[in-house]
């Protein structure tokens, strides 16, 4: 009886899983239906673009489309530009976060408590509101207007908040035991930092670091307000101007859309087998 | 005995020299703390109670810039009916959505990893990119959608070209862009322990019996957790209305943020747009206040997980 009842729940089971199965191809398929979108219209000519019913595969792949859009999108200079920005800046974050985590996670000292309460309570407030305050010190202030440093600058002060928290949380699943070793062996904190704690939390240093390169990738508004001339550009800014200029040419500016996909989603398939691992084991659980 | 006298004396000196270390460690992030982000908020209000267009010597203008906005704004109000309707369809979208498609790739269904880096693939996109493509996929006459909708017989729709679509429309696109609720959610369902799921499957419960009192309650603390996140990053959405809409149709689509940054960068009105800011802050506060409050009530603490 007890036997039977088993059996059925597992054949239930396995139904379950086949419709869930199908239910995730479908919605799968739903999700990559703009982007792929998107892309067959970078590889038509505007005449098929404006065709009723329009279809789903481009009759021929023009792949010119992408040299055409090149002459007036110099997206290897945006490239370049928004890379100045994001290298050092993600580099800057991780970094940083570590260390606040490392210390937070690790080491006991006066103001801990205070400290973190202040570190988790700036999670909790819009960044947008201190924008105009930032803008002023900057330019009013240092006088950096239309350099990048008002976009690096900032991610070498912790990386955020929940950078810092996410890297605590992953040094805390660390067995202690490695680092008491270590310190019997005569190692420093800053050893220990360096020679243990690193290599144990690199996954949680690359999900830091995708994260970190999104927020960058996005931030149009702050890019917008820093900078000015069209030589300094980022994708994002570049991208805003370049529509502006071509009202209707569609190919084109999907052709464009397409290039500026592309660095995101090579950043991202590098790093996406830690990425889901990364942040299950920092036992999200606050 | 000589030892045990030496001692405290060497336990104190390490904790000193570990002290320190800590403090080391700790300047650039307590740098970003004081200047970039409880400062500037300080002297956003500030600010807000001066008359200062930028250059020359701010005025005292006390409680001015409020009054202004709250009688004679013509954009105020409006912006912020769209921010909160954004988010709310924003949040509700994406919390659904996402829970959705966590539950069903914490199945056991073949190339997980696969459909995981589908599901999350829009979120890596540049924001810009994303909504030049989605332009593209809403027009009204030759638009991927509209062509779908003709499919199954529907009318064309003008999506954000009209003043009660464009807020459904970018909500869409947000959904769409909500992958990384979706791996919080995976991170949160793989920690639910396994031994709840037995226990209750030996007491007889049915799957739908062991989602609902085994899998909630253990991802409530999740589940608030991207609740107040995805609210408190979507109250601060612009980057559409900067990229798509410029505000419209109408003031449909002028968000809060957008607002202050249209007074603040395109007519100089610094300290007015400071106003903004700050009743952006004290209303992002209330809801923050408001979900603190109810999560008492619905979220479930393990016992004894101190994290």
């Amino acid at each position: 009886m007890k036997k039977h009842s088993i059996k059925s729940r597992k054949r239930q089971e396995k139904t379950v899983n086949i419709i869930s199965f199908v239910v995730v191809v479908l919605l799968a398929a739903l999700v990559m239906l703009p982007i792929w979108w998107i892309f067959r219209s970078s590889l038509m000519n505007n005449a098929e673009l404006f065709q009723w019913p329009p279809s789903f595969f481009p009759s021929k792949w023009l792949f010119s489309n992408y040299a055409r859009t090149l002459e007036y999108f110099p997206f290897w200079t945006y490239l370049k530009n928004t890379m100045t920005i994001i290298i050092p800046a993600v580099i800057g974050g991780t970094v940083t976060a570590t260390m606040a985590g490392y210390a937070f996670a690790r080491l006991r000292f006066k103001g801990k408590k205070f400290i973190f309460s202040l570190c988790i309570g700036s999670m909790l407030l819009p960044t947008m509101v201190m924008l105009i305050p930032l803008y002023i010190m900057w330019t009013k202030g240092l006088h950096l207007e239309n350099t990048y440093w008002p976009l690096i600058i900032p991610y070498f002060c912790g990386g955020g908040a929940f950078n810092i928290f996410l890297i605590r949380q992953f040094i805390k699943t660390i067995p202690r035991e490695l680092d008491e070793a270590a310190t019997i062996d005569g190692a420093g904190h800053m050893r220990i930092l360096t020679q243990i704690i690193v290599p144990a939390i690199k996954p949680a240093m690359i999900v830091v670091g995708l994260l970190l390169f999104i927020t960058i990738w996005n931030d149009l508004l702050q890019q917008i307000i820093y900078i000015n001339t069209s030589d300094k550009f980022t994708i994002a800014i570049g991208l805003s101007q370049f529509k502006g200029s071509l009202k209707s040419d569609w190919s084109a500016i999907m052709a464009a859309t397409c290039m500026s996909f592309l660095p995101g989603i090579i950043f991202y398939l590098i790093g996406q087998k830690y990425f889901v691992e990364g942040i299950v084991m920092t036992g999200m659980k606050n | 005995m000589i030892i045990l006298k030496r001692k405290p004396k060497i336990r104190n000196e390490l904790l000193r020299k570990e002290g320190r270390t800590a403090y080391l460690l700790l300047i650039p992030a307590f740098i970003g703390l004081v200047f970039i982000t409880y400062l500037p908020l300080c002297a956003v209000f500030g600010l807000s109670l001066f008359k200062w267009e930028g250059i020359g010597a701010p005025a005292w203008a006390g409680m001015a810039n409020y009054v202004r906005l709250f009688t004679k704004d013509p954009y105020f109000f409006d912006s912020i009916k769209a921010t909160v309707l954004y988010a709310l369809v924003t949040v509700a979208g994406g919390m659904v959505w996402s829970l959705v498609i966590a539950l069903l790739l914490n199945r056991k269904i073949p190339a997980r990893g696969f459909f995981r880096a589908v599901f999350y693939l829009p979120y890596v996109l540049p924001a810009m990119a994303v909504y030049l493509g989605w332009n593209w996929l809403y027009e009204t006459n030759y638009g991927l959608f509209n062509f779908l909708l003709s499919q199954i017989g529907v009318h064309k729709a003008m999506f954000i070209g009209s003043s009660k679509g464009v807020i459904p429309s970018l909500a869409v696109i947000a959904v769409w862009l909500s992958g990384n609720l979706i791996v919080i959610f995976l991170a949160g369902l793989q920690n639910v322990p396994r031994i709840y799921h037995e226990a209750a499957e030996i007491d007889g419960a049915n799957s739908w019996q062991r989602f609902w009192h085994v899998t909630i309650p253990s991802m409530s603390p999740i589940i608030f957790y991207n609740l107040l996140m995805s609210l408190i990053v979507n109250m601060q959405v612009v980057t559409p209305a900067l990229a798509l809409t410029n505000g419209g149709p109408g003031n449909s689509s002028c968000f809060m943020s957008y607002l202050m940054y249209l007074y603040a960068f395109r007519n100089s009105k610094i300290s007015y747009a400071c106003a903004i800011a700050f009743i952006f802050f004290i209303l992002i506060g209330i809801f923050t206040v408001i979900l603190f409050a109810t999560s008492k009530s619905w979220i479930f603490y393990e016992a004894g997980d101190d994290k």
